[in-house]
């Protein structure tokens, strides 16, 4: 009896997509339960405390610390999103600008709209101190609140 | 009947009134920042949501969205069909424009005292023009981006106290149930497009392809996830409690209101518009009315009965919107059957009506944390004694929220019940009796608490702020008055929702 390969033009093809998520849920399970098993156990105690790139652990790690920086990449978001809309715009202007299908008005009109936006949105921000960077506690006025 | 001609774009006008208003504030707290002036935030913010309301009220009456057949001007259909002004998205604008005015006024004096006024006022107007945005969004695209423009200022709402941990709590858990819902939302729309190849509503209709059957009816589920969490259903309800209760209660009023509506606006429009029944479950093989049918029984018996087992007041309210979210989602559940335009415009009754009754009760329920009387059912014990107004109109929102006769909740209700027989579902109708007999004892215990209950301590006389007050005396008139006004708003309800199931 002549050996058949399996007709793998009838199989389907979700079976790759499923068994290409199953073998990458293996692969990390089975390393780690094989590293389970063949592990010797030795506790000590620097090998049990918190790894710091070899330095020694000092303080909690519950600390609070600045976010300001992400105020920078907010502000960021705001230049990137109007260049990602700016810039097919630019591409089509002067074809629309040469056809009659459309004024001048309705080009521009949207566009300006749509960076004045974002200019209040950026002199908002300024203003009230979001490019400010790092205050001292003494220059933080006390912020009251509900409780 | 359009006093001036105006050109299509105009009929985004509610929308850009929002915004506008919204760029007023930034403007004005760029020029004095940290300002205190209340009365000119809320102020702006308030007529911004009127002015909206107004115009929004102006176009249903000039017949925008009305069928040309019927001497209207037909739905108008924006940026090729991207956003869409039809008389579903000006109903679900007015209701997001009354609960925006209600809670701006309301805010006035709730909010006196605090570090970020400005932003406070701004963020409303911005997330209530992402509901507007939702309620006229017309492809996947403008759903997903509006839907994102009403979160995440919510999210900033909800933690504003930022000095208080129930605020934060809820607002972080707000934010991660919200990511979570978002990342399935859109997982869901990209396999819809890879299925259909359309994101624009109408063209998935015209293009549900039998081949990829499986892939739909994932994308579909997937849809149904995000809904879900915008409208506070089972699965993705247990935000509502924890933001609820932790979020300024005009906050939570807005959120278990406005943004449930906006929640159900998407929902009806993108299953009426990109699903219809018969092609759809030719598809995928079954009906997706069988999904609506089981998270609308699920939704309103599990909301009822965790209501019914809380001890603190505005909890209580949370999972009881949650149970007014499984009796909306009938006009989802009831379609296919013949009356798909009453069984949606009772849906719609229900939504329009609970936008002033559920307002109000959360807003009542700031009245008492401005009054600093406690959280519980016993703090509230014998309040009519020192604020009788307040506590009648309590009791009309309890009444009407319970469906009781002579109170608005009880039309919208008994539509839903005769709907969903007529519809042929026994079962969603015995689970709506049931529901609102259960939902009877709790609200009646608050009621009883109100007028019948001896204060455990005795209290000196309350303030009467005046802008909580208007706020909570326009509800309650509001949810009685909307019984004789019942006609027109039933018949807004029953057109609009005819206009997306036909």
């Amino acid at each position: 009896m002549r050996f058949e390969p399996p007709n793998v033009t009838e199989m389907n093809e979700w079976i790759a997509v499923g068994m290409l998520a199953f073998v990458g849920l293996l692969i990390p399970l089975g390393m780690m339960a094989v590293s389970y098993l063949i592990r010797p156990s030795v506790p000590e105690t620097s090998k049990r405390a918190t790894y710091e790139s070899g330095e020694v652990p000092t303080g909690g790690t519950r600390i609070r610390f600045n976010i300001q920086y992400y105020m920078v990449a907010l502000l960021f978001l705001i230049f990137d999103i109007e260049t990602v809309l700016l810039f097919p715009w630019a591409v089509v202007y002067l074809d629309a600008v040469e056809s009659d299908a459309v004024s001048l008005a309705e080009i521009l009109g949207p566009m300006l709209i749509f960076v004045a936006i974002l200019l209040v949105g950026l002199a908002w921000a300024w203003r009230s101190g979001a490019v400010q960077w790092a205050r001292s506690p003494f220059q933080v006025e006390a912020e009251a609140d509900r409780p | 009947m359009f006093p001036i001609e105006l050109s299509e774009w105009a009929a985004l006008a509610p929308v850009y009134i929002l915004v506008l208003s919204a760029m007023v504030l930034f403007v004005f707290d760029s020029i004095n920042p940290r300002t205190t002036n209340r009365a000119f935030l809320a102020g702006t913010t308030t007529a911004g949501s009127l002015a909206a309301l107004a115009v929004a009220v102006w176009f249903l009456l000039a017949g925008v969205g009305t069928p040309q057949a019927d001497g209207g001007f037909g739905a108008i259909s924006l940026f090729d069909g991207q956003l869409v002004v039809d008389q579903l998205a000006l109903f679900f604008i007015v209701v997001v424009t009354v609960v925006t005015s209600l809670v701006s006024i309301a805010s006035y004096d709730y909010m006196k005292g605090h570090t970020y006024q400005a932003e406070y006022y701004t963020l409303t107007l911005l997330a209530a023009t992402g509901m507007a945005t939702m309620a006229a969004s017309n492809s996947l695209v403008t759903i997903f981006i509006a839907l994102e423009l009403a979160s995440l200022p919510s999210y900033a709402l909800v933690s504003i106290l930022k000095d208080n941990r129930g605020s934060i709590e809820g607002g972080l858990k707000y934010f991660l149930i919200g990511a979570l819902s978002s990342a399935i939302f859109v997982y869901g729309i990209s396999l819809v497009y890879g299925a259909t190849g359309f994101m624009q509503l109408d063209a998935i209709a015209e293009n549900l392809d039998a081949d990829y059957g499986p892939l739909l009816g994932l994308g579909i589920l997937m849809l149904i996830g995000g809904f879900a969490f915008k409208t506070a259903s089972v699965p993705f309800h247990f935000w509502a409690p924890e933001a609820y209760e932790g979020a300024p209660a005009p906050i939570a009023a807005f959120l278990s209101s406005a943004s449930k509506a906006a929640g159900f606006v998407i929902a009806f429009r993108v299953f009426t518009t990109a699903f219809p029944l018969e092609p759809t479950a030719s598809v995928i093989g079954v009906d997706w009315t069988v999904a609506f049918i089981i998270l609308a029984i699920v939704t309103m018996t599990i909301g009822n009965f965790a209501a019914a087992t809380q001890t603190n007041v505005k909890r209580m309210l949370a999972y009881s919107s949650v149970g007014h979210a499984g009796y909306a989602l009938i006009g989802l559940a009831g379609l296919g059957a013949g009356a798909n335009d009453v069984v949606m415009g009772a849906a719609l009754m229900h939504l329009f009506v609970y936008g002033f009754m559920n307002t109000g009760a959360f807003l009542f329920v700031g009245l008492a944390e401005h009054w600093g009387v406690g959280r519980t059912f016993e703090d509230y014990n014998g309040l009519s004694a020192k604020a009788p107004i307040a506590c009648v109109a309590m009791t009309v929102f309890m009444f009407s929220l319970a469906g009781i006769p002579p109170f608005g909740g009880f039309f919208s209700k008994y539509f839903l019940f005769t709907a969903s027989i007529d519809a042929g579902l026994l079962f969603v109708a015995a689970a709506l009796v049931i529901n609102s007999a259960l939902s009877l004892y709790y609200y009646s215990r608050l009621v009883k608490a109100l007028w019948i209950e001896e204060p455990v301590l005795e209290r000196e006389s309350l303030s009467q702020p005046v802008g909580l007050y208007a706020a909570i005396v326009f509800a309650a008139v509001m949810t009685v008055v909307v019984l004789p006004g019942f006609g027109p708003v039933a018949d807004a309800a029953v057109d609009a929702a005819a206009a997306v199931v036909a």
